[in-house]
């Protein structure tokens, strides 16, 4: 990479730090007792965890009957909090993988707890086609292998047993990819311990040393697995939207929903990893780390997402009244005006009109409206999937068939249960990890340090000649 | 060497490939049949592949400023021209819409009253596919491109002569370049309906708008890449690296892959629903046009797959202009296949009505259908020569436009970062 930075770029690292700093900094949250405001909120989780544990075992005795599905809607809640949750867990592989071969600085900031966060999303959206079967005991019947159950095998021309591949292979991947950025992290976590704790993070570490050749090797995985992660990326939100997409439901059935969906994923993935980064570089004092700089960046993401699902909108719209089929037409004006009429306007209020906010700079650099806005996000991108699914099953092709639904408290349950399931796991990471990625973190100070860029700068070099002007040199 | 200059022999050579463009257009036309259906689907094949292309260099450098693209600026003005190539290409399409008002072709079938009428389908899309929608959409959203082309350039010059010490005339160029990206997003969409979706009349999808774009992304690349390596041969840009043109290549490569993506999720959804009214459009074009079919993946896809997988490939100057040509030949490929397949479908139903013998004429047309067509089951000799003349046009008029500027734009902010962009050693 190169050294010479522009003038016009902004410092992604604040307040002079210097490598031991970095390092005293991320590290130290892990070393310490935990602060008040990670008890609170780690007391919610867990309680929200508890009610998911509830929900669950009320399912798994009762049954899903003790669910308001019905013969005509049978996806509801579940389908739609599992959507929901896999979309959650793109943005993690996006900014490890993608911005990484994009070369994108301010990824190191934040690809840590993003990927972190993609793992436990992907955690908590597996849960939920698993309940969804009912006999969760039978859930290994999912693989395709040799059995004594005579010639069943699965479905290999369905998309829901694409699914089961798909997003196992994205958990696997995504899993080898933060486990080997973790691995100097705990190495240097490793060095700085004693004792049982010094015991544990060797062992994790793998007997990490630092050698040049371990970096060398280090740096090749990490692009293989980028390589490996980008279409990754794309191809678990693509099948999931052929769950919907090869069907020959009117509102469902349309070929724009692969990417459209994968731009919905990566939409509601930032505002997750808003939300989750706002709070936790206040809590553990990152902000000269995860720096407003990060912040506007992820919220122009947030912007351009928001938009591509908005042009998918207009453009399914659009085309259901083009086509001159009937069924289509019918789908979509019962979308907007049918029964869950609500839902499409909270979707359209909070996917598309609710991001454009962020055309203004002020508001990209607010961490407050940053907060709100991340959370419309998330709300936006559930309504999304409750549209698609529950009002285009709510109209059949027979009248008779017509039906609503409305969740019942386990299903409710169930949602906010899996939310207590990833804080959970979340607050522990912050714990047990640096949620920071500290050597690549590192590896951007001498040219996004604001030592060396931006108007607080105080190191020049000039050996880069003529034209190479540091904004502190005038 | 930052000044280009447009020697005469280049102006000769370029006009020539003209002369051959023309020269194919008009035997196209005395040899075609009574609707000139040839001729014309040539004409909006290639008006509109080059149009787009001018479009999509306008979106990639206004989508790299936006993201605070630095190792773009060394190939930006090549860009900044492509995407003045928008001129042209509005009167390139306004004599498609003097055809449409004329009726001198018969390229869209729901530009016949007399069909519309007795068609249902036709009828109930006829508030968007008419004369009027096609034209006002054309010239609205064709010059608001223009519009934000020439701000752009206006904006990038300026940048050149003033000593820019604050970056306010960058910060406004990231101010248009930003607003310009939602407006391509939804305004493309719309015209490419109207443009090429609307041939197969009847049929739709979602995805077509994207897929297109897609496919004209990749050729601006393609192109971008031929022009470059030109130019350096020149001894122009020597300050363009390898570094440079493996980035560029490695767009290439991932817009190929992501072409592909788009293509295999409509074919595949279309594929897998089987719904009449969708797989007509992949049901003809299998059954009557299988070379283009699956030349099409193979030039678009296997090709530059295969070939700019490995990493020192796209710093090989032959190899990768090798894959430019093949794969910037393969996307004309696919907007041929996207346009004459519809178009001959709806000459024979013209010609059969208005032939004497309406069930013999009828019968011979069902009976055509399935049989070669000189330049529509494969494209021809004339067909490669239309295209030497308009891509002889293009680079005319992107030469023209590379000598009212700089080469490279010092007085872009990120210039530094530019000359000194490395790829590798990681």
């Amino acid at each position: 990479m190169s050294a010479v930075v522009s003038p016009i770029r902004e410092p992604l690292i604040e307040g002079n730090k210097t490598y031991h700093q970095i390092t005293e900094d991320i590290c130290s949250p892990t070393e310490k007792a935990p602060g008040m405001a990670w008890v609170m909120a780690f007391l919610v989780a867990i309680s929200l965890l508890a009610v998911y544990i509830f929900s669950l075992g009320w399912t798994v005795w009762n049954g899903i009957g003790t669910w308001d599905l019905n013969r005509t809607i049978g996806w509801g809640w579940d389908i739609t909090n599992f959507v929901w949750w896999v979309g959650i867990g793109h943005a993690g592989t996006l900014i490890s993988a993608i911005l990484l071969l994009f070369r994108q600085k301010w990824r190191t900031g934040v690809n840590r707890a993003a990927e972190a966060m993609t793992i436990f999303a992907v955690v908590c959206a597996g849960q939920f086609p698993l309940i969804h079967m009912g006999r969760v005991w039978l859930a290994f019947f999912i693989f395709p292998y040799p059995n004594t159950r005579g010639p069943l095998w699965v479905n290999f021309n369905s998309p829901l047993l694409w699914d089961v591949f798909a997003i196992s292979t994205y958990l696997t991947v995504s899993l080898l990819f933060w486990y080997t950025g973790l691995v100097p992290d705990f190495a240097t976590l490793r060095d700085r311990s004693k004792g049982f704790r010094r015991k544990i993070y060797n062992l994790f570490s793998f007997g990490w040393t630092g050698a040049g050749k371990h970096w060398q090797r280090w740096e090749s995985l990490s692009l293989i697995l980028a390589g490996l992660s980008t279409p990754l990326v794309l191809s678990v939100h693509t099948i999931v939207s052929f769950d919907f997409a090869t069907s020959v439901i009117p509102g469902w059935h349309t070929t724009i929903f692969p990417p459209y969906f994968v731009a919905g994923a990566i939409f509601s993935g930032f505002a997750m990893v808003q939300t989750l980064m706002v709070i936790t570089r206040k809590i553990l004092k990152l902000q000269q780390y995860i720096t407003l700089e990060h912040i506007e960046s992820m919220n122009k993401v947030i912007l351009l997402t928001g938009t591509m699902v908005g042009v998918a909108y207009l453009t399914e719209l659009f085309i259901s009244w083009y086509s001159g089929y009937i069924y289509e037409q019918y789908a979509f004006y019962n979308r907007v005006l049918g029964p869950y009429w609500w839902s499409y306007v909270g979707m359209m209020a909070c996917n598309v009109i609710s991001p454009q906010f962020f055309w203004v700079k002020k508001y990209r650099r607010s961490v407050v409206f940053t907060f709100f806005m991340s959370i419309f996000v998330n709300i936006g991108m559930w309504f999304e999937r409750f549209v698609i699914i529950a009002t285009t099953l709510a109209r059949d092709y027979l009248p008779s068939s017509w039906s609503y639904y409305a969740p019942t408290w386990v299903e409710i349950g169930l949602f906010v249960g899996t939310l207590g399931l990833f804080f959970t796991l979340y607050l522990i990471f912050t714990r047990v990890a640096p949620v920071i990625a500290v050597a690549e973190i590192k590896s951007i100070l001498k040219s996004a340090g604001d030592q060396y860029v931006g108007p607080n700068a105080t190191h020049h070099h000039d050996d880069h000649g003529k034209g190479k002007v540091h904004a502190g040199t005038h | 060497m930052n000044q280009f200059t447009f020697t005469a022999k280049q102006k000769t050579f370029l006009l020539s490939m003209m002369g051959v463009g023309l020269l194919s257009m008009v035997l196209t036309f005395f040899t075609d049949d009574a609707l000139h259906t040839r001729f014309w689907s040539n004409y909006l094949h290639n008006a509109t592949f080059f149009t787009g292309v001018a479009f999509t260099s306008l979106f990639v450098l206004t989508a790299f400023i936006t993201a605070w693209s630095g190792w773009h600026v060394l190939v930006k003005r090549v860009w900044e021209a492509y995407a003045l190539f928008l001129i042209p290409g509005l009167v390139l399409l306004s004599v498609l819409i003097i055809g449409l008002y004329g009726g001198f072709h018969h390229l869209y079938h729901w530009a016949d009253a007399e069909v519309v009428a007795a068609d249902p389908i036709l009828k109930g899309k006829a508030s968007f596919l008419n004369k009027g929608w096609y034209s006002i959409g054309t010239f609205v959203v064709v010059g608001a491109w223009i519009f934000f082309a020439l701000k752009l350039r206006q904006l990038s010059i300026a940048e050149e002569t003033m000593q820019d010490a604050n970056f306010s005339v960058h910060k406004k160029i990231r101010v248009w370049s930003a607003v310009f990206l939602p407006i391509a997003g939804f305004s493309s969409a719309a015209i490419i309906w109207q443009w090429l979706m609307s041939i197969d009349s009847h049929w739709y999808s979602t995805m077509y708008a994207w897929y297109a774009t897609a496919s004209w992304f990749v050729s601006a690349m393609a192109l971008t890449i031929i022009t470059l390596a030109y130019l350096k041969s020149l001894g122009y840009l020597q300050i363009v690296s390898d570094h440079h043109l493996h980035d560029i290549g490695k767009f290439m490569f991932a817009f190929s892959i992501f072409w592909t993506y788009l293509w295999f999720s409509q074919y595949m959804l279309i594929w897998y629903a089987n719904v009449g009214e969708e797989t007509v459009y992949f049901q003809e074009r299998l059954d009557n046009y299988p070379v283009l079919f699956y030349g099409n993946l193979i030039l678009n896809f296997v090709a530059p797959f295969f070939i700019l997988m490995r990493n020192d490939n796209k710093r090989k100057y032959g190899t990768l202009v090798f894959t430019a040509i093949i794969v910037l030949l393969g996307h004309w490929w696919d907007f041929f296949l996207m346009i004459k397949p519809g178009v001959y479908h709806t000459a024979q139903e013209v010609l059969a009505h208005s032939a004497a013998h309406a069930d013999e004429a009828a019968h011979a047309a069902g009976h055509h259908a399935s049989s070669f067509a000189a330049g529509f089951t494969l494209p021809g000799l004339l067909e490669i020569g239309t295209f030497i003349g308009f891509l002889g046009l293009f680079f005319f008029f992107v030469f023209s436009r590379l000598t009212k500027a700089s080469l490279v734009s010092t007085g872009d902010p990120y210039y530094e970062e530019s000359v000194h962009h490395r790829v590798w050693p990681f």
